[in-house]
């Protein structure tokens, strides 16, 4: 069984009704056991929404009660919403509200279908920026460039910070499958940019 | 004063303006007999270098130096010639601009070097490395040689380009039109990636990126075998690939691998969040 296949057939496992193959696919696929993990905390969250309790009926009670000394409520002649509807929202919303937390979250997370040319939908989830790390050497290299105007400097700076981003994501990458030789050589590739980076640096440096 | 008084007043002055700003650049010609494949090295911090092909055997370089806060320093030592502006204390990114016009043999080896002009190389054969800060990048008509291009956001432009080819740039952006070669590697950031040409020589094509986008476009008869993914990213191609098995999990739309004609050259498109598409030339 393939990640498609699993994904496919996910409702059923959900349900209590998966297969052995859907087991043994888990226990050898990172990706898709790390997608029910998700699933299943999305479904607990849900779950204890039901359980939290709403204020007492006492408290309506006396507040209604404090709301009409104060003539700020009379008697409706006809409630606005029918009975059934006021229970109706009392009883089911909770359950209701976690299921539609359920099924958005198993949208989020539908692997999109060939053909489909929209970004998979985490893909669309900003990203926290990340407070670039200065690290010694970095600080000794932008020591080297600082006496350079002050426009070069911030240009340098920047193309620093640029080039550490690209060496943690690439490193945040390979921790996902570190086998991946692809993420490898993006790993590689932000490194001899830093390289390029401290060089020019040295270089320039040298010249004056 | 009468009218034609004043006339002649101004362009006397502007006469003298122009003298006394004519006086400031310093003119330097420069010429150096060599043998075959010479080295030759010009390190200019500020202003442009462009570099055509010449006559064999002879370096012809002309220099324009802005103020007399930079000089020339020139070494030629059996087939191998030095040239860098030295800057003088007191030169500043204006005062110290020299403007560099070199004619090379066209089997010549170069390395050229400049913080932020334009260097321009046209019509070379031999190898040639460039490294340069935020000045434009242009390689045109070259072959035959090794092209490595340095840069951290100067835009790099390369036309008509066969060869063994590498770039590597920070926030500038690479276009490339008509390049082949038996290696084509391209390592950017920020800098879109931009190819348009056939992918021909049976050569591998590597394209990366951190957050660029990189496009290529490419002819329908394209015999080329396509790897590409944006970890992050989104990634298209006009094209009906034959589907290939990759070394990776191809699903949705961040990935695809597949081959074209006889897939004679391998095409490797990787970002980590930029995005990826391969289009089909309109003829």
């Amino acid at each position: 069984m393939n990640c498609l296949q699993f994904e496919n057939a996910l409702s059923d496992y959900l349900e209590g009704a998966g297969s052995s193959e859907q087991q043994a696919h888990l226990s050898s696929c990172s990706a898709c056991s790390s997608l029910l993990a998700d699933l299943n905390l999305i479904s607990a969250e849900a779950s204890s929404l039901r359980e939290s309790d709403g204020p007492a009926p006492h408290v309506w009670t006396a507040l209604e009660a404090q709301l009409r000394r104060e003539g700020l409520i009379r008697e409706a002649s006809r409630p606005l919403l029918p009975d059934f509807l006021l229970r109706w929202k009392t009883a089911w919303l909770v359950p209701v509200a976690a299921a539609l937390l359920i099924a958005v979250g198993i949208k989020l997370y539908q692997a999109p279908r060939i053909g489909d040319n929209q970004p998979l939908a985490k893909n669309v989830v900003p990203r926290v920026p990340v407070a670039p790390v200065v690290s010694v050497d970095d600080k000794d290299i932008l020591t080297t460039v600082a006496s350079r105007p002050p426009a070069q400097v911030a240009a340098y700076r920047n193309d620093l910070d640029q080039a550490n981003a690209f060496i943690r994501d690439a490193q945040e990458s390979l921790k996902n499958d570190p086998n991946d030789i692809y993420s490898q050589q993006l790993l590689i590739n932000a490194y001899e940019q830093k390289q390029m980076l401290y060089r020019l640096a040295v270089d320039q440096s040298d010249e004056q | 004063m009468s009218s034609g008084k004043c006339a002649a007043t101004v362009t006397a002055m502007l006469m003298l303006v122009g003298a006394s700003l004519g006086a400031e650049n310093i003119r330097k010609d420069l010429h150096f007999k060599v043998g075959k494949r010479p080295m030759i090295s010009i390190n200019n911090p500020y202003g442009p270098v462009l570099v055509k092909a010449g006559a064999a055997h002879e370096v012809v370089v002309t220099a324009i130096l802005h103020s007399d806060r930079v000089e020339l320093d020139q070494s030629k030592s059996h087939n191998r010639v030095d040239i860098v502006s030295h800057l003088l204390p007191g030169a500043d990114p204006a005062s110290g601009i020299v403007e560099y016009e070199i004619l090379v043999p066209p089997d010549a080896n170069l390395t050229l070097h400049s913080d932020n002009g334009r260097v321009r190389a046209e019509k070379l054969q031999g190898d040639l490395t460039v490294a340069a800060n935020d000045g434009a990048i242009e390689v045109i008509d070259c072959a035959g040689g090794h092209v490595h291009v340095r840069t951290l956001n100067g835009m790099v432009s390369l036309n008509n380009v066969h060869g063994h080819v590498e770039i590597m740039s920070v926030g500038g952006d690479i276009l490339m039109t008509g390049v082949t070669g038996t290696l084509v590697a391209v390592n950017s950031n920020s800098g879109k990636i931009e190819y348009e040409g056939d992918f021909a020589g049976d050569g591998e094509y590597a394209f990366t990126s951190h957050t660029g986008n990189i496009e290529a476009v490419a002819p329908a008869y394209a015999s080329i075998d396509v790897l590409a993914r944006s970890t992050n990213g989104i990634v298209q191609s006009d094209f009906s690939l034959e589907p290939k098995h990759a070394p990776f999990l191809v699903r949705g739309a961040n990935s695809l691998s597949g081959t074209l004609g006889k897939a004679a050259s391998s095409v490797k498109l990787f970002s980590f969040s930029g995005r990826i598409r391969l289009k089909k030339r309109q003829n």
